[in-house]
């Protein structure tokens, strides 16, 4: 794949998006049903060959597909801008591991596709919002096992996870709901309280009736999502709908994968979820223990502020004192959430802009007449497509705009 | 939204209209115009109800001389669904056009079971004994007698011993003094709210609303009122020629025409009717001494005549039994001499029972035109074809003076009469048909004497030469031009409106064979083939992994879904079933099946999933919606063809042939398909709704079956999902099912909503000037005598 992205500057052949679109429809619709199966990892087709220098690159309108799609994405993280969000959360992400999570529709099956992405998810969740907090619920065999209880470490969880990949039984919507509502329970008022669902059955085999655990759910203000492997089940439906969470269901692994990514930032709050209030942090020092010090447990490298016991990574919670962790650059990184980068404009060439040299103002490369470019509406500079990017889903600031303000 | 259509103002209550509701218009506005009958397929979903409502309204406000709406649909429910949509019309019209030109009776008429507020009669549950007890209330003789009683100042004491607070009805008293005053003032009225209207007023509102039909611009009812003989005399005989007649969901239209002319006998019901002959002869010898006069009376009006002197003439609640035989077919003479007189008519009927004993106590199959049984008839028991024509009316007469109001008691013997009646009436178009026992269980005598219709046309020709326009409407008519053929009429416009979609919301697919390859059928020689019944098996396996929440199954029988659920029990594949879903099933019982239907919901709503194992031609496959997440795939196990050695279907299948040149195979198959499309057609009921179509069998691969599908299933079947295997289907299963889970917008798109701009747009285009003024609407001048 290093190939395909060096060729996000590289020169395309350019023919009528419109023609093409047409056309690629007319292909797909010819497809023939034991074709579609492999529709979506047909990857292949989306490479040519350059010309000139023999590399293989994304095909132009594949490449311009991709863009759109992306843009799109940015556009719609920035327009729940200003609205509330719980910087706070508390997640419990159930993981479906019943019978129908080993079926064999993506590759090699679902549950390794579904793992992989919970791990990512994960990750992704703790680097967008250090401060919040996730647990990993499994439900196997009719029954809810909680494998990890709510904590800030990322990489305890996607081992636990790792360890639990294997499928049987029937999936229990009552009773993962509530094992999560019952200890999400307990959390303060200040924390949003979310569950995400990763389901991969059809069905859910319940001990009672699933409607009044849901009707507790909801009264609980716990905000339930779902993300469905195969397909729309009513209940669940309902379930996303009942308590303002959202609904999706994956068309393929790579759909799958930015379902479940859609949720690492944080959902804008009901309006009358929680009241905003102070929330005691403490910002440990980091100090290197003296080699004979004596030390109960691991002895991390910070210290607390508040009654100096030693913890091991941030952010997290004090042993001793149960005060909460975190460091200055985990506040900042939640920060932009509430204040994303508006959404650069799309760049379009007039007849007398056609003929100048443009170069993004950010890495200083020429964008060629044919790759797209955006304009930040504040400060006015152009830049490139890469570089939009970097700056929107990365940098969350527009380096222009900074240094204006800082002069 | 108001728009004009070809010159007429059409108001339709909503603010989009879809292209084939304006095409649904244009194809009634034009039949109207030629005066003249339609028949048209148009989709479920599609808001046929609305379109059919709006224009006809429309129609009237424009032309004051055109007549009645009279709707005829199957099931309460519809009824009041139409009555629904009628009120939302209404309140647009008059938002739009005032309130003068929207004014308008509509009304709902049903049966007393449904209709009454007197809380003595209602409790009675059945439908038989409500009637029977409303009839005890309120037949003229019975509140005679009360009057006299009354008058002779002795009710109290006799009232106790009646039971209760007196044998009358209060409601159909206060109804009858009101007189010319009770009319309902113009409005939409449901069945709830006559009841509701007659509780406040004191009135009776079946009776009022029987009333008011001849009154009101739109009627809603049941088929039964315009189809059956012997309920049509009774509620519609009263319609002008103007009307414009709609039957909804009429696919099976001729299936309800045949029924309603078509009479069995069992031995059980000879038993009852020779019962109820003794128990006549004791009134008539109690009437005899105590009351002659009447007897005598009755007597001399039979010798002018029955017609003429009005013996039929409608009253109170004494409409105890109206002829089966269409009344253009009654011959206005005079009744014969031998059944004059009580007694003799007894006698006659004591022994065309016996003769009838006599034939069902035969070994063998029989089978016969009427006449030859006219003829066998007149040999051996002495009873001529002419006695027998008049034995329906004759004993209603007889009934009524011997003022009887327990009707149960007589059902049997009205039945044998009504029997009589009919093969002394036609002699073509029936046959006789004697079993002496059950095809299935040859060892146990169950003789049925059937007097089966096989012309679908008498029972609606009157109806078609009657009425201005007909027209019939249904999602499932085709292939429509065979319609007509049947039924007997010549429609202006026959079309089948094709349903545009904003997404492929059905995917209909043919299975013709499993994943080894074996092809699947439920042909004779193939359906008990262990292999087929595997792969029929593994179908739903697959089907139960791909698809979420309620699946529905038909078989082709009873029989067969037995037969085919014990070998799959046996076999371990409704185990294998049952990890994914739980399975229901229909049966013959219609409490068992309520219950399991709904549990089988409840299945649904819970998440659990569910599988619905049903019939063809059942009840569910009829009038049970499996709409949303009831019904996300529906399967059609096999062609549903009627049961071809049955007697009565060879019978009409000969018929067919001689009589309208109808090939016995297409007509088998066209019934096959239309109850294929009907059953697989339960799972969409809206736009917004999807599923899962699947026909399992290899002949639905064959171009004559395919091609009797009606259009809107036809154009989704495109080449990739035909001639599937088992795990190509499921391969396209799923990826429907994901397709369709994305969210969607039902609203932008505009290619299949047009809005007021693009309509009118249309009619500009179409030669047509801007809006036109709405004329008034024609109110019976009773009711709007009565509104200030």
């Amino acid at each position: 794949m290093t190939s395909v992205e060096a060729a996000y500057g590289a020169e395309g052949a350019n023919g009528d998006d419109d023609d093409d679109d047409v056309d690629a429809e007319d292909a797909q619709r010819a497809l023939r049903a034991w074709e579609k199966k492999y529709q979506s990892e047909r990857a292949w087709e989306d490479l040519e060959e350059d010309p000139v220098t023999g590399r293989l690159r994304v095909t132009s309108e594949a490449q311009t597909a991709k863009a759109r799609e992306r843009r799109a994405k940015m556009a719609a993280l920035a327009t729940s801008a200003g609205a509330a969000k719980g910087m706070i959360r508390f997640t419990y992400v159930v993981v479906d591991l019943s019978r129908a999570a080993n079926e064999e529709d993506f590759r090699p099956n679902r549950l390794s596709v579904v793992g992989q992405c919970a791990t990512s998810f994960i990750r992704e969740y703790f680097n967008q919002n250090p401060l919040s907090q996730l647990g990993i619920i499994v439900a196997r065999n009719g029954v809810a096992e909680r494998l990890t209880e709510l904590s800030g470490s990322p990489e305890a969880h996607a081992a636990a996870l790792r360890n639990a990949l294997d499928a049987s039984g029937d999936f229990s919507l009552q009773n993962t709901l509530n094992v999560a509502r019952t200890s999400l329970k307990s959390i303060p008022s200040y924390g949003s309280r979310e569950v995400l669902y990763i389901v991969s059955s059809l069905s859910t085999c319940d001990p009672g009736n699933v409607w009044t655990e849901i009707a507790a759910t909801k009264a609980a203000k716990v905000r339930v999502s779902v993300v469905a492997v195969a397909a729309e089940l009513h209940v669940s439906r309902r379930l996303t709908e009942e308590t303002g969470g959202t609904y999706g269901v994956s068309l393929n692994a790579d759909h799958l994968d930015d379902l479940i990514m859609a949720h690492a930032p944080p959902p804008p709050l009901p309006e009358d979820a929680t009241k905003s209030s102070l929330v005691q942090m403490g910002f440990p020092q980091k100090k290197h223990l003296s080699k004979d010090a004596l030390v109960v447990g691991t002895g991390g490298e910070y210290v607390c502020p508040r009654c100096s016991g030693r913890i091991d990574e941030l952010p997290s919670q004090c042993a001793v004192c149960r005060l909460t962790l975190v460091s200055s650059p985990h506040l900042a990184r939640s920060y932009h959430h509430l204040f994303p980068v508006a959404p650069f404009k799309e760049y379009t060439r007039d007849e007398a802009s056609a003929k100048e040299v443009l170069e993004c103002k950010a890495c200083l490369a020429l964008i060629k007449q044919t790759d797209p470019a955006s304009k930040c509406e504040q400060c006015s500079n152009v830049f490139c497509f890469a570089c939009d990017c970097y700056i929107h889903e990365k940098l969350h600031n527009c380096p222009h705009c900074t240094c204006e303000r800082e002069n | 939204m108001d728009f004009n259509l070809e010159g007429l103002r059409v108001f339709f209550p909503y603010p989009q209209i879809y292209p084939e509701q304006l095409a649904m218009m244009t194809e009634f506005k034009r039949s109207l115009d030629a005066r003249g009958h339609g028949a048209i397929e148009m989709p479920t979903g599609t808001g046929k109800t609305i379109t059919v409502l709006s224009l006809c309204v429309s129609y009237q406000i424009a032309h004051p001389e055109c007549g009645k709406l009279i709707y005829c649909t199957r099931t309460v429910p519809e009824m009041e669904k139409v009555l629904a949509e009628c009120r939302t019309l209404e309140r647009f019209i008059a938002a739009r056009a005032g309130e003068d030109v929207a004014a308008m009776l509509a009304l709902g008429l049903s049966s007393r079971k449904n209709m009454c507020v007197n809380p003595r009669v209602v409790d009675e549950g059945s439908r038989e004994s409500v009637d029977g007890k409303c009839r005890r209330l309120t037949a003229s003789w019975v509140r005679e007698k009360r009057l006299e009683r009354e008058a002779r100042g002795a009710s109290e004491n006799e009232n106790v011993e009646d039971g209760g607070e007196g044998n009358c009805c209060e409601f159909f008293e206060d109804f009858e003094s009101a007189g010319e005053k009770a009319v309902l003032p113009p409005g939409v009225y449901t069945l709830h709210d006559l009841r509701a209207f007659g509780r406040t007023k004191k009135w009776c509102p079946y009776f009022l609303a029987r009333n008011m039909i001849s009154f009101a611009n739109v009627v809603v009812y049941n088929y039964q009122y315009m189809l059956d003989p012997k309920v049509a005399s009774l509620v519609s005989s009263s319609l002008e020629k103007e009307c414009i007649v709609v039957f909804d969901e009429a696919h099976n239209i001729d299936n309800v025409c045949i029924e309603a002319l078509s009479v069995n006998l069992r031995q059980q019901t000879l038993e009852n009717a020779g019962r109820s002959i003794t128990s006549l002869n004791t009134r008539i010898d109690r009437a005899k001494q105590t009351d002659e006069r009447r007897l005598r009376q009755e007597y001399e009006r039979l010798v002018n005549g029955l017609a003429q002197q009005g013996v039929l003439a409608r009253g109170g609640g004494e409409d105890v039994l109206m002829n089966p035989i269409i009344p253009d077919d009654i011959l206005r003479e005079a009744v014969p001499g031998n059944i004059r007189r009580a007694e003799h008519f007894v006698a006659v009927l004591k022994r065309f029972v016996e003769y009838l004993n006599m034939r069902l106590r035969s070994t063998q199959v029989e089978q016969e035109t009427p006449t030859a049984f006219l003829q066998h008839c007149a040999a051996n028991a002495g009873i001529d074809g002419k006695t027998l024509k008049f034995c329906y009316d004759r004993l209603t007469s007889l009934l009524k003076t011997l003022e009887v109001v327990d009707m149960d008691e007589f059902n049997a013997l009205s039945l044998v009469a009504n029997f009589a009646a009919l093969v002394g009436t036609y002699s073509n178009g029936f046959a006789l048909i004697l079993e002496p026992y059950d095809e299935r269980y040859p060892n146990i005598p169950d003789p049925v004497l059937q007097l089966a219709c096989l012309d679908a046309s008498l029972a609606i020709k009157p109806v078609f030469e009657r009425f201005q326009s007909v027209f019939i409407t249904s999602g499932t008519l085709s292939p429509i031009d065979l319609y007509p053929k049947l039924l007997g009429f010549n429609p202006v416009s026959v079309r089948s409106l094709a349903m545009t979609l904003t997404r492929d919301c059905l995917c209909p697919m043919v299975i013709t064979r499993g994943a080894d390859q074996q092809a699947v059928s439920t042909k004779f020689d193939m359906r008990d083939d262990p292999n087929v019944i595997q792969n029929y098996g593994r179908i739903l396996i697959g089907l139960a992994q791909t698809v979420p929440d309620g699946i529905v199954a038909f078989f082709v029988s009873y029989s067969y879904m037995e037969n085919i659920v014990s070998k799959w029990h046996e076999t371990g594949i409704l185990r294998e079933i049952m990890q994914h879903k739980l399975v229901f099933i229909e049966t013959t019982d219609v409490v068992e099946t309520s219950l399991a239907l709904d549990n089988y919901r409840r299945a649904c709503n819970c998440g659990r999933g569910a599988i619905f194992l049903s019939v063809a031609r059942g009840k569910v496959a009829e009038g049970i919606d499996f709409d949303r997440h009831y019904g996300r795939a529906v399967v059609m196990y096999g062609v549903p063809y009627q049961y071809t050695l049955s007697r009565i279907l060879r019978a009409r299948l000969e018929y067919l042939r001689e009589t309208f040149q109808i090939k016995e195979s297409d007509f088998l198959a066209f019934d096959a398909v239309r109850q294929a499309a009907q059953c697989v057609g339960r799972v969409i009921r809206s736009k917004k709704d999807y599923g899962l179509m699947v026909f399992a069998d290899k002949r639905y691969n064959s171009q004559d079956k395919r091609g009797k599908l009606p259009g809107w299933i036809t154009t989704h079947l495109r080449e990739e999902v035909l001639n599937l295997s088992t795990d190509m289907a499921m391969q396209v299963a799923r990826t429907f099912m994901r397709s369709m889970s994305q969210p969607f917008s039902h609203d932008e798109n505009t290619q299949s909503l047009l809005d007021q701009a693009m309509v009118d747009r249309l009619a500009v285009e179409g030669g047509w000037r801007e809006a036109l003024p709405a004329l008034s609407r024609k109110l019976a001048p009773e009711i709007t005598m009565h509104l200030s």
